[in-house]
């Protein structure tokens, strides 16, 4: 019998590509071949890797590969040791456990969609022209905002080559978002997809747009904002047995992992949802952009969320 | 008013396999096959709760009667009539759908899948995994009709279209 429960997808690492500076192209695929969990474009997967390190990676391929999961993994120095140990230390052949496929971007027929990518931000929107492309949709325009040597060129030159993408180095200076986005038109979708200032600038210049004609792919979650309105409260995790005290302001993940029960955590910020538990009691402040209205009824998400009246109880 | 005596073994039913699947490991989409492959005691060659293979979802928690498990496709067709939910012969991850089976009075029975003979353990119950695989909310609609749980007693080759039969 199998010790523990299986709690990931088991793959192998096909292939590794250098796909630009700093950057490795992972094809992942089941041991015999079989077919991959379905994802939608423009999906994300968490990437289990030793030491209890989950990262997580948008997919790149279209969903109609059915068979393979690729990602791009961009070598961060300065980060928390994920795209270190995926960049220097996983080869082919290697097993990965991942997450099933989350997310996605929904892109609706007979909708011209605007793409705009800030550098390594462009990996969703390669599955999302990949998906449009075998709909036989190409009505598209991806733009991608890069400085100096162009992230993932080998992917993206047979779009340039279809004028389907265009692309902007800023080594002479940021090009002019607001003429890539145009004006606000029934029939057009806008998304964006890169770092927190050009989501911000993003944001700013999609103002008056209506809101289900825009989406926002974030990469790092926004920062967490002490809520001096918080309060301590009752923590109870009803399979465990155990009743915890949390103190304001301190996390729930935090204070479940203090005391020894494991919650998979990626994004830490509300975004990505690999820490979503189930509330049995309790009503939850849930502070995510992640869970819709009707699964915040019984989920939150235990990275962000804090409690409305001084006890929860958890399915954990 | 007392009830007439009837003779029961003029009573019975009679079904067919609809659909046959396997997947070899946990959260894999199941594949839809011509024939399965039943071994007695021990599961279905490829699966994954086949007895040593253990790879399934729930395969922590062992039971023989993971063995081989079954499916109505009139659930299939009342997902869809009440609750407008199009559920696939591949998405209930059950390995054979049939037709015309009153799986819910099989339980402590034998009865023959085609050439195989097989035994009810226990009414199959919905679980969220599925949920999560599919993003389909069948849960609710799904209880005390998620199928039925079996042991094999005689293996065999079990092909689309074979009938079932009551022992």
């Amino acid at each position: 019998m199998a010790a523990t429960a299986i709690t990931t997808v088991a793959t192998v690492v096909k292939r590794i590509e250098t796909a630009g500076r700093g950057i490795k192209y992972f094809i992942l695929e089941d041991p015999d071949g079989w077919e991959l969990p379905p994802a939608q474009p423009g999906a994300h997967i968490d990437v289990y890797l030793p030491g209890g390190l989950v990262r997580t990676y948008s997919l790149c391929n279209g969903p109609h590969i059915e068979n393979r999961y690729e990602f791009a993994v961009k070598h961060e120095e300065a980060g928390r040791g994920g795209s270190t140990f995926l960049y220097n230390k996983v080869a082919v052949g290697d097993k990965l456990g991942v997450s099933l496929p989350r997310g996605g971007i929904r892109l609706p027929p007979n909708t011209r969609h605007i793409l705009i990518a800030g550098g390594i931000g462009v990996t969703p929107f390669l599955s999302v022209a990949s998906s449009l492309l075998h709909r036989g949709e190409p009505n598209f325009m991806l733009h991608v905002v890069a400085r100096g040597e162009l992230p993932l060129a080998r992917l993206l030159a047979p779009l340039q080559a279809r004028e389907l993408a265009r692309v902007y180095d800023t080594t002479g200076g940021r090009p002019d978002l607001r003429a890539m986005i145009g004006s606000a038109a029934p029939g057009i979708q806008v998304i964006c997809s890169g770092p927190p200032g050009m989501l911000d600038a993003f944001g700013a210049a999609t103002r008056d747009w209506p809101l289900n004609q825009l989406h926002i792919e974030r990469f790092v979650p926004p920062p967490l904002v002490f809520d001096p309105d918080a309060r301590p409260y009752t923590l109870v995790l009803a399979r465990a047995g155990k009743t915890l005290e949390v103190p304001a302001g301190q996390s729930m993940l935090s204070a479940i992992a203090e005391c020894g029960v494991q919650v998979p955590t990626s994004c830490g910020g509300g975004i990505c949802g690999a820490c979503r538990v189930r509330v049995l009691e309790g009503h939850p402040l849930h502070h995510d952009r992640f869970l819709s209205p009707v699964e915040r009824e019984h989920n939150l998400l235990a990275c962000v969320a804090g409690c409305a009246d001084g006890r929860l109880v958890l399915d954990l | 008013m007392a009830q007439a005596e009837i003779d029961k073994s003029t009573l019975g039913w009679k079904g067919v396999v609809r659909h046959l699947h396997l997947a070899p490991r946990a959260f894999l989409p199941m594949r839809e096959v011509g024939e399965l492959k039943l071994i007695a005691g021990i599961g279905i060659e490829g699966d994954r709760y086949k007895l040593g293979h253990e790879a399934g979802f729930y395969s922590h928690l062992p039971e023989e009667g993971r063995q081989i498990t079954l499916c109505e496709i009139e659930t299939l067709w009342a997902l869809k009539r009440d609750y407008g939910i199009e559920l696939s012969p591949a998405e209930h991850r059950r390995n054979v759908t049939v037709e015309g089976v009153p799986l819910n009075h099989l339980v402590g029975k034998q009865f023959w899948l085609g050439d195989t003979l097989i035994e009810g353990t226990r009414l199959s119950t919905p679980c969220r995994h599925i949920e999560e695989l599919t993003g389909k909310a069948v849960f609710d609609p799904l209880v005390h009709r998620g199928g039925l749980n079996c042991k094999i007693l005689e293996g065999g080759l079990v092909h689309t279209g074979d009938l079932v039969r009551s022992f």
